[in-house]
């Protein structure tokens, strides 16, 4: 479904990655492992499409992102979530943060008729809010400010925050980086929850227990570019790059 | 109530401790202190609410893209404000003039001037503090919007509203310069009143500086303190406008 084709990446004159290439399809989970710095965000604000890539494509469904006009993009776009390390919310209450994709999608007039519709009522939040809300376990927050929430829950708002558009692909930047076990383990079972929905999961982290944990496959950015893409078990018992094998032994060590 | 006032202090203490009661002792003509009010407010609201439209987007503008000059327009904006507010109200004096540009328009000592000079002079803080506060929201949250699949309007909006304390500091500020402002209203306004003593172009600052230097310290300090409340409770009106932004 999602597809990064030879992808190539540089900060002014520094290279990122190159020749990189990685697939995700529905209903699939894909860890991308590898050490902090790599460019594995580089790698993931590339494939939401919003960093142009120097070199390569990606492809969603067969259509390249960045071969359509400017106004075809923003649909391709608005097919992926994403969930940064941080969880940087908006102002306002849980469900108003959670909607925030939902509501960006709708016509100006349609926006401004639910705005009034909210301020008249209080009774406009969609379904799929709860719904995503649900997923995180966090359905009793959804009226507190954004602001007065944990690290961790609000992480686990960031995350039904990109699922409650119901995209197609899902990308998690370090999601768990900063969060305790508890935390970690509500994120891990939204993972799967994802999975099950048919969403297709690119989770970069440098926690290889987690990729163990989640992933279906497991793609190794070390260096430049990737150096394994294969199913998880296998990457982890006997992958077949020599790099690779050290990275995931901690012999190597950036 | 002490009637026998000697000196000067007594003569400046005296409506502290009863403010009210001297008003219906002064020599005010019906409707004098409300028409300069009057105007005060109209020339200050009106010059602040253009300023706002304009310094807004071009602040958004200024944030959100690169372009050749920014750093010199940034430093125009910056230093607009310590413009001296008597300058500036000589250059519209020039420019609304007989000769001027704007001569033809027939504006010179009328309040459309003062609003030209007041804009002149709110704009730039407006523009600065609102560029600061909009630069200073956190890139996270642009690249949360953005990556939520919003466009760059909606990022804009978004970052709009996490600045809006900042934002609503910079109008506040805008109106601070331009109702306490005297040297450019009294340029371009000429501190008028009708024959029966109606302002058309006086102001509560204005006003002041004139009673004041006629000796009437009690009227003076009368307008003086209209203006303080005015200021006070259109601030107090803005910051709990902000502050029901944050609920929902």
């Amino acid at each position: 479904m999602l597809r990064a084709i030879d992808l190539a990446q540089s900060y002014g004159d520094e290279l990122v990655f190159r020749e990189l290439s990685l697939e995700v399809d529905t209903g699939e989970v894909v860890a991308v492992i590898g050490p902090s710095g790599v460019g594995k965000s580089t790698l993931l604000r590339t494939l939401a499409l919003t960093r142009e890539p120097d070199d390569g494509a990606v492809t969603l469904d067969g259509t390249a992102a960045w071969s359509v006009d400017k106004s075809e993009r923003l649909p391709l776009r608005r097919r992926i979530g994403m969930v940064f390390q941080e969880a940087s919310l908006f102002d306002g209450s849980v469900a108003r943060n959670v909607e925030y994709g939902l509501r960006v999608r709708r016509s100006w007039s349609d926006r401004l008729r639910s705005e009034l519709h909210s301020i008249l009522s209080s009774n406009g939040t969609a379904d799929a809010v709860y719904d995503a809300l649900d997923v995180v376990d966090l359905v009793d927050k959804a009226d507190q400010q954004a602001g007065s929430l944990s690290g961790g829950e609000a992480q686990r708002v960031s995350f039904a925050r990109a699922l409650a558009y119901d995209p197609d692909v899902l990308l998690l930047d370090e999601p768990t980086s900063d969060l305790d076990p508890r935390n970690t383990a509500v994120i891990e079972d939204a993972i799967d929850a994802a999975r099950n929905r048919g969403i297709g999961v690119v989770v970069a982290t440098h926690d290889m227990h987690q990729a163990e944990r989640v992933a279906d496959r497991v793609a190794v950015l070390l260096g430049d570019t990737v150096t394994e893409t294969g199913p998880t078990e296998r990457i982890f018992e006997e992958a077949s790059d020599a790099r690779t094998r050290k990275f995931i032994s901690g012999e190597l060590v950036y | 109530m002490a009637k026998r006032i000697d000196g000067r202090i007594t003569v400046l203490l005296e409506p502290l401790m009863h403010p009210l009661v001297p008003v219906f002792d002064l020599p005010f003509r019906d409707g004098y202190v409300w028409s300069i009010t009057y105007v005060s407010l109209y020339v200050s609201l009106v010059a602040v609410t253009l300023s706002t439209l304009v310094s807004i987007p071009v602040a958004v503008v200024m944030a959100f893209s690169q372009f050749p000059g920014k750093q010199f327009v940034k430093s125009v904006v910056n230093s607009g404000m310590g413009f001296p507010s008597v300058v500036v109200g000589l250059a519209v004096l020039f420019v609304v003039s007989n000769q001027g540009p704007l001569g033809s328009m027939n504006l010179v000592f009328t309040r459309e001037a003062m609003i030209i000079s007041q804009f002149v002079l709110a704009t730039p803080p407006i523009t600065a503090i609102s560029l600061a506060s909009i630069s200073g929201v956190n890139g996270r949250v642009r690249d949360a919007a953005h990556a939520l699949g919003g466009t760059r309007l909606d990022v804009a909006l978004v970052v709009l509203k996490e600045a809006r304390y900042g934002i609503a500091t910079a109008i506040l500020a805008g109106f601070g310069r331009a109702i306490s402002e005297v040297g450019s209203v009294l340029i371009v306004g000429g501190n008028i009143t009708s024959a029966d003593g109606i302002s058309k172009t006086r102001t509560l600052t204005t006003a002041i500086q004139l009673e004041a230097r006629q000796g009437q310290y009690e009227t003076a300090m009368i307008l003086g303190t209209i203006l303080l409340a005015l200021v006070l409770v259109i601030n107090v009106i803005v910051i709990r406008f902000g502050d029901q932004g944050v609920s929902r």
